[in-house]
């Protein structure tokens, strides 16, 4: 029955063009009559697929693994050798009328990957390779699937299910739009919602067979920390605390997936190590969400910086950070090191630990340079990682 | 080994490119999108392949009427001959089907426009 799982998940990508390039007005027939072409070429393709796949396996070119289908024939021909033209109906016909309209391609790759903020690929990417590598020391499969999973995919669906569902607290902040964040129209967010599922769906598929049982609860809270961030009914971004604790998720969570995957082995300082990894990521949430208190609250939204004020969630986030350096000093050799790199983390937050809600754009000039703080931050703690990964060799 | 399988494929293609000439259907059309289509599609139903090849869902078994070449581990030139024809006799169904529902629709929008005519 392993074939009943394969199915869907190449039926789903075979949708892929339909739900991203063919959008009213488009030059595919009108909608009665493209179900009516794609479902006589179904009929004639399904006909034919009876009698040539009857051929080919009474001439033993091919046959199906024991347990792994229906065993409903018809004839030799197994049910599920019906989602081939099936497959194809979904997948051909509707590329063919999509890349019918100019830069219709062009627009909706572009859209997507500005959506999914490329500035931060790195952030998820690097976590989970870093972990996967310093574990394992081989590049494999595994290592290559995922990281490309935490490049673009994963932010992807987190940073689309976010801009679909903040669209209208996003009109009315003026930083969104640039670096920091994409402004789509409205009339995008369908395929916004359903490419970025599109795009995932393969290379879930691929680590959820992968990696064993553990490996998969850790993808599935990664993946429900994304969802539950900005979706509507759950919207964890606008409960303080519990905001900057699910943002904290999208980061460390890649790293200990890949750790998982990689079997690494779970000793008190690895487990102090990713916990420094979540403060700090928490406090870097509830920092970067203090320059947005005027505009959230005209946009009725609810942040940690929101309720706690903007001077309060300063402080909180320079303990945090406080917090997450002592964790590293309990992480073996050479680990204390990186506890230094909390300091520039906090100095940066020095200019601000008085300021006021109504001046809270003033924070944007920090928050800027805790961006530029991390490019810093990741090319020591890459070398921090090659000396931890030659003294356990 | 034998050219039997491969033989009869590639005459099927030739029958398919015949009729895209002959209707002005899929290259004939334009000929630069139907080789994308043609290549995703190719992939797409390569990578279907390969994972249910490393699944152990699908098995190659040798055949007395195939070359026996092999393009990567379990997938025989055959397969992606196979494939490529399947795209193409899809792409080629559904712009014949197109074509004909597009006519018909035409002409039964001339007819009532006579019809209606005083």
């Amino acid at each position: 029955m392993t074939y009943a799982l394969v199915i869907p998940v190449f039926l789903a990508l075979a949708l892929t063009p339909a739900t991203l390039l063919v959008r009213r007005p488009s030059p595919a027939p009108p909608r009665r009559r493209a179900l009516a072409v794609l479902g006589i070429s179904f009929v004639v393709l399904a006909v034919l697929t009876v009698v040539f796949d009857n051929l080919m396996i009474a001439a033993g070119f091919f046959d199906y693994g024991a347990g792994h289908i229906t065993e409903l024939r018809i004839g030799l021909v197994p049910v599920e050798d019906f989602a081939y033209p099936l497959a194809a109906l979904l997948l051909l016909p509707s590329l063919w009328w999509g890349l019918a309209e100019r830069g219709r391609l062009t627009a909706t790759v572009r859209t997507l990957v500005a959506t999914s903020r490329p500035v931060s690929w790195v952030n998820t990417a690097y976590p989970f390779a870093a972990a996967y590598v310093v574990t394992t020391g081989r590049v494999d499969l595994p290592l290559v699937v995922g990281t490309l999973f935490f490049l673009f995919p994963y932010n992807l669906l987190m940073y689309g299910i976010n801009d679909v569902f903040d669209h209208e607290s996003d009109l009315l902040n003026p930083r969104k739009g640039g670096v920091e964040g994409a402004l789509v129209d409205p009339s995008e967010h369908r395929m916004i919602l359903v490419g970025s599922v599109l795009v995932a769906l393969p290379f879930l598929a691929y680590l959820f067979l992968a990696g064993g049982a553990a490996a998969a609860w850790v993808l599935l809270v990664s993946l429900f920390a994304v969802v539950a961030y900005s979706l509507k009914g759950l919207r964890f971004k606008e409960v303080p605390f519990l905001d900057s604790a699910t943002s904290a998720t999208h980061f460390v969570s890649p790293a200990v997936h890949g750790l998982v995957l990689a079997g690494a082995d779970w000793s008190p300082g690895l487990v102090a190590l990713c916990a420094g990894f979540f403060l700090w990521s928490m406090a870097s949430q509830a920092f970067g969400a203090v320059q947005d208190v005027q505009a959230d609250r005209e946009g009725g939204l609810r942040s940690i910086a929101t309720v706690l004020g903007a001077r309060p969630t300063v402080r909180a986030a320079a303990a945090f950070y406080l917090a997450a350096g002592v964790l590293l000093l309990l992480t073996p050799w050479p680990g204390p090191v990186a506890s230094l790199l909390v300091l520039p983390y906090l100095a940066n937050l020095v200019p601000f630990l008085n300021i006021t809600d109504a001046g809270c754009e003033r924070a944007n000039r920090g928050w800027r340079r805790f961006l530029s703080l991390n490019y810093v931050t990741g090319f020591l703690v890459t070398l921090l990682l090659i000396r931890a990964w030659e003294l356990t060799r | 080994m034998s050219f039997v399988y491969l033989g009869f494929l590639l005459l099927s293609l030739a029958g398919m490119v015949l009729l895209d000439v002959r209707e002005r259907l899929f290259f004939a059309q334009d000929a630069r999108r139907a080789a994308l289509v043609l290549l995703v599609g190719l992939v797409f139903f390569l990578a279907w392949d390969v994972a249910g090849i490393s699944l152990g869902i699908f098995l190659h078994s040798r055949s007395a009427w195939a070359t026996g070449w092999m393009v990567a581990p379990q997938i025989p030139v055959e397969e992606v001959v196979f494939l490529v024809f399947l795209c193409y006799l899809t792409m080629n169904l559904v712009r014949l089907t197109e074509k004909v529902l597009a006519r018909r629709s035409a002409a039964a929008d001339a007819a009532r426009g006579e019809a209606e005519a005083p």
